[in-house]
């Protein structure tokens, strides 16, 4: 096992870093030149995505989403709680995006990163618009009881195409969640049901049927970048930050465009460029429903 | 002890990272550094500054917690693995610069001060900071008459004394002793010895994982 050349491979690959980090617009428009990326990939394709669901013993549902290096932990934690006058009949989901400092050097533990309320509204704005979860679904008694859901996503590597990670943990979560049982006291209280206690004649469960949500269009996402005639499909934190330019679209498994979100840039998309970030996320669908079934089902063996 | 569980480079983007888990207790820890510093007015020009920021996601204890960070009990475990890593930290080699340590509890389940300063001793090494010894700590307690090694939630709520001891095992010395509630001196003793032997175990597994990893990076070189 001899040494490699080192001296000459060394000072190449210094050169080559020193080039990336100086010229990085350079560096990547070489590459794109022959349609390929710096790590490998052709310009419409994704990075290897993992779903990993239950990460989290203590929480009702929880799903970990890796899209490359970019790791998205969610967890589902629910409440009783009184619905409001208005819909007595619907419970209520809350979605909360953390970036914790140790995901990504720019962010500080005084100083908190951009992205997290801008990626935080986008999720409860494309959740709630989809209709994923019907929310009739969690009321336990009319007028007086129903769920809260409280979805807790965190960053834990931010590696670009923070949204989609995202979307995909929280959409793996609700998938996995539980419901825990639940029955009414004698004060007319709603209590949670320990699966420990078994045979409680008082206490008869409420909804015993109902322990997993059943979801309707799931929305998947892919984030492009779009770059003179070039669309990149899934940035990294790199490209992101070289360039500017972002497109998300989001689809139902259907193929319905759920939500477009373009927020300015540099570059300006006409028609056929939006339209092949449409083509690029409907074939993205296809991948991610399948991992997600994968997921699913290697759970439902337990 | 509870079993123990740990992976080192689990974040991409820092310079260092580990998991660690003890029992139903999972923690990840991040260091970014040595960097500059970023508040020009703390640098230090003989030595490194240490930072360090413990919080809890809002799913890792039973009920929601509502404040993750900033509260007292956050600030005061940031404080002390500050503190217990500083000591073992040589800064002296890294002057005017920061190094960053970042602890979050993914699962609380008793334990989380001793998970955070394992996770962060590793996550040290892997950034490759140069470093006096590791620091491994355990915590103990004592319930019924008897002397229990690494409390879980339960065990800690029932009002027992509970020791935390941070140790460097190469030393032979104690970095942290924290305990609360009331214990007698002797007892205290056979306490606290318990706790040590807990870390000496832990710095063995923390030793066997470095030298895994070492062989790993040895491996993917051609070495």
């Amino acid at each position: 096992m001899g040494l490699p050349d080192t001296s000459r491979d060394l000072s190449s690959e210094v050169e080559v870093d020193a080039f990336r980090r100086l010229f990085p617009l350079r560096f990547y428009e070489r590459h794109l030149s022959e349609s390929i990326r710096p790590d490998g990939r052709p310009l419409g394709r994704a990075r290897d995505t993992t779903i990993a669901l239950g990460a989290v013993a203590s929480a009702d549902g929880s799903g970990l989403a890796k899209i490359g290096s970019t790791t998205m932990l969610a967890a589902i934690k629910m409440e009783v709680m009184t619905p409001s006058m208005e819909s007595p009949d619907e419970g209520c989901l809350a979605i909360d995006f953390h970036m914790p400092p140790i995901c990504s050097p720019i962010v500080r533990p005084g100083r908190p990163a951009e992205a997290a309320p801008v990626v935080s509204k986008q999720l409860s704005d494309t959740i709630s618009s989809s209709g994923m979860v019907d929310l009739k679904e969690l009321s336990l008694v009319s007028g007086k009881a129903a769920w809260m859901v409280y979805l807790d996503i965190y960053c834990l590597d931010a590696d670009g195409a923070l949204f989609d990670a995202a979307l995909l943990s929280a959409v793996a979560a609700l998938s996995y969640l539980q419901i825990p049982a639940v029955s009414l006291n004698e004060d007319g209280r709603v209590v949670v049901v320990s699966e420990e206690d078994g045979g409680k004649p008082e206490k008869e469960p409420v909804n015993r049927e109902n322990r997993k949500l059943t979801l309707k269009s799931i929305p998947f996402s892919l984030t492009c970048i779009l770059h003179k005639n070039y669309i990149l499909a899934d940035p990294t934190a790199e490209e992101e930050s070289i360039m500017e330019t972002l497109v998300t679209v989001v689809l139902d498994s259907s193929s319905q465009l759920i939500s477009l979100y373009k927020p300015g840039g540099p570059v300006l998309a006409n028609t056929s460029a939006i339209q092949d970030s449409i083509a690029l996320t409907r074939q993205r669908v296809r991948e991610l429903q399948k991992i997600l079934d994968e997921a699913n089902s290697g759970m439902e063996v337990d | 002890m509870r079993q123990i569980r740990a992976e080192i480079g689990a974040v991409a983007k820092a310079d260092g990272s580990a998991v660690f888990e003890m029992g139903n207790t999972k923690v990840i820890a991040a260091v970014y550094g040595p960097r500059e510093v970023q508040n020009r007015s703390q640098q230090m020009n003989d030595k490194a500054l240490v930072r360090c920021e413990y919080s809890m996601a809002n799913f890792s204890t039973g009920d929601r917690m509502r404040k993750p960070k900033g509260d007292r009990r956050s600030t005061e475990i940031s404080l002390v693995i500050r503190q217990t890593m500083e000591a073992c930290i040589l800064t002296h080699l890294m002057p005017r610069s920061q190094i960053d340590i970042f602890v979050q509890v993914l699962q609380a389940d008793g334990g989380t001060r001793s998970a955070c300063i394992n996770a962060a001793t590793l996550a040290l090494a892997d950034a490759g900071i140069p470093l006096r010894d590791l620091v491994t700590s355990c915590s103990s307690g004592y319930l019924n008459s008897t002397p229990l090694l690494d409390l879980n939630y339960v065990e800690d709520s029932a009002g027992g004394p509970d020791v935390t001891v941070g140790f460097l095992p190469k030393l032979d010395k104690v970095t942290l002793l924290q305990m609360d509630s009331k214990l007698p001196i002797d007892i205290f003793e056979n306490v606290m010895q318990l706790a040590i032997e807990g870390c000496k175990a832990v710095a063995n597994y923390i030793r066997e994982i470095l030298l895994e990893n070492t062989k790993q990076l040895e491996y993917r070189r051609g070495l």
